[in-house]
């Protein structure tokens, strides 16, 4: 299975849509580090290059990942439906439940690489600020930008890492949403406006307040609101779990 | 009752039938395959054949009926059953293009657990004249050498069932030939070959049988073997020679056609009965079997 998995990952690896999604999400921490609105947009004056990435992933999680994540999860497997290769290989001895199973787990994989990427981006465009210590915040811990106190490097690293990755689990049941979109669909441009359309919705029925902790897109900021980690990861394990079953159960009976 | 030494179909298609919502698309179509056996699917756009080719691999579901590959159904049975089945169910065959040809055959055996990977490989690119590409990427194949890459990577498995939609569709003459040949050879080891054509003259010289599809419905099904045992018979009161020809136990069919009976059945006897009866046999010739001309008057009539 690991064998097989690698393989999805690969072939992720050569979609256009992912490679554009992780250009995109290398370029703009190095473009917010030259915007000359960070203040009006934050009120922020950069003091350090640990702030580099709160702003990327600020920017980045308003709608640029989660629309990155769809589009890419939506290709894993419609980039198989439109090139052809889907029905070769289910005339293989290869059980159905595998095969998307690995096709998700890559999915699963991508909201990671782009953070991964972003991260790697931000680090670079901080350098010039400087990456040791520093008085203020990471804008991702206690006391926002402005911190309290003298800030560590290794900390303000470890304030980094740990918002990423829970940034990272936040986009995953986006990622599962699009695969079974795709499942559902047959189609990449219709999962991926599937999965955006219902992130959307979501984002609206905060109108309705018994709903809203519910939501995933109430999640979505999970990353700056320690105190909700367990309630929200617990909905966003079920959500991925959930969309993912139902993408791995339609395949198995799906027309290709 | 086509079946194979042991009595065992390869493959046996019973009842299936499939509806896209209220629409029928293939209404209870059987039929059997034995091993080494061709049969080959013919019918006008639309009548249900790519339809029955992707019930037959696997790779759509029936509404009713089942398709058995080897006593394993294909559908209940669990993924393991497309071990005996080779198939390209699409014209030209898809592979990944960033990939050599045999990159992409790499990977198929690999899934297929091919046993000496390298090995076969090497052979089925030799047998499809692939071997000058095989390195290169797939991309920049000729649809024709995709074709054959596709019927590489059908046959790699060595499999007992072989399911193909148009392979010869894009190929030139050398490239069709080949594609005969090989299916040929398939059928000659044992494997019953699946395929459905618009070309009926082509593949009428080694097809064993032909299924005639016409709104989703299997409506006629020609038996190859046999078929050529019509002869023309140029004689005196053709009118009345058709008559005592019809009356005769051993004659399986006959008909006039212009001046000419055309009949099937053991020519000497045929014409020594007539001659007994009193007409004069100018001439017999054998009555080549047109399937392409049959199978227009079928679907005409249907």
């Amino acid at each position: 299975m690991l064998r097989f998995i690698t393989w999805e990952v690969v072939k992720m690896l050569h979609l256009r849509s992912v490679r554009l999604g992780l250009a995109a999400a290398f370029v703009l921490p190095i473009i917010w580090t030259l915007a000359p609105g960070l203040k009006q947009a934050y009120g922020l004056v950069l003091v350090s290059g640990w702030q580099v990435p709160s702003l990327a992933l600020l920017a980045g999680m308003e709608f640029l990942y989660p629309f990155l994540v769809a589009m890419a999860a939506a290709e894993v497997l419609g980039a198989e439906i439109s090139m052809g290769t889907l029905k070769p290989l289910l005339l293989r001895p290869l059980s159905r439940t595998r095969f998307i199973s690995a096709k998700l787990v890559a999915a699963l994989a991508y909201p990671f690489l782009v953070l991964a990427t972003s991260l790697l981006a931000a680090l670079l465009a901080g350098l010039p600020h400087g990456l040791g210590g520093f008085f203020g915040g990471t804008g991702l811990g206690a006391g926002g930008f402005a911190g309290v106190g003298f800030l560590p490097a290794g900390a303000a690293f470890a304030e980094v890492l740990r918002a990423y990755f829970y940034a990272g689990l936040t986009l995953l049941p986006i990622a599962a949403l699009s695969l079974m979109f795709t499942v559902w669909f047959s189609s990449t441009t219709a999962a991926a406006l599937g999965a955006i359309a219902t992130v959307l919705l979501m984002r609206l029925l905060i109108v309705f307040p018994a709903l809203k902790p519910l939501l995933l897109t109430t999640y979505l900021d999970l990353y700056l609101r320690p105190g909700d980690w367990v309630m929200g990861l617990s909905l966003l394990l079920i959500y991925t779990v959930g969309f993912g079953l139902l993408a791995v159960l339609l395949f198995e009976r799906k027309d290709v | 009752m086509p079946n194979g030494p042991d009595g065992a179909p390869n493959l046996v298609v019973e009842n299936v039938s499939k509806r896209y919502g209220r629409k029928p698309v293939l209404e209870r179509v059987s039929f059997k395959l034995a091993p080494g056996e061709v049969y080959a699917l013919a019918g006008p756009n639309g009548s249900g054949k790519t339809t029955l080719i992707r019930l037959v691999t696997g790779l759509a579901f029936p509404t009713s009926g089942r398709v058995l590959m080897l006593g394993e159904n294909i559908h209940e049975g669990g993924y393991a059953v497309r071990r005996y089945l080779g198939a390209v169910v699409e014209a030209p065959a898809a592979f990944y293009p960033y990939q050599s040809g045999r990159a992409n055959l790499e990977r198929l055996a690999w899934l297929s657990h091919v046993e000496n990977a390298a090995e076969r490989i090497r052979d089925v690119l030799f047998g499809l004249e692939l071997v000058a590409v095989a390195d290169q990427p797939v991309g920049s194949y000729s649809l024709g050498q995709r074709q054959r890459l596709g019927l590489a990577a059908a046959i790699l498995a060595r499999p007992k069932v072989l399911v193909l939609d148009e392979p010869t569709s894009g190929l030139d003459p050398d490239g069709i030939q080949k594609v005969h040949e090989i299916l040929r050879e398939q059928a000659r080891a044992g494997v019953s070959v699946l395929l459905s054509t618009h070309h009926l003259r082509e593949v009428s010289a080694y097809t064993d049988r032909v299924g005639i599809l016409g709104g989703g419905r299997l409506i006629d099904e020609v038996v190859m073997e046999g078929a050529s045992e019509r002869y023309r018979l140029r004689v005196s009161e053709p009118g009345r020679a058709l008559a005592v020809l019809q009356t005769l136990p051993f004659v399986e069919q006959a008909q006039l056609k212009g001046d000419v009976v055309v009949a099937r059945g053991p020519v000497d006897e045929m014409v020594r009965a007539l001659v007994e009866d009193g007409h004069r046999v100018y001439e017999v010739s054998a009555d080549y079997f047109d399937l392409y001309e049959y199978y227009r008057e079928r679907i005409k009539h249907a």
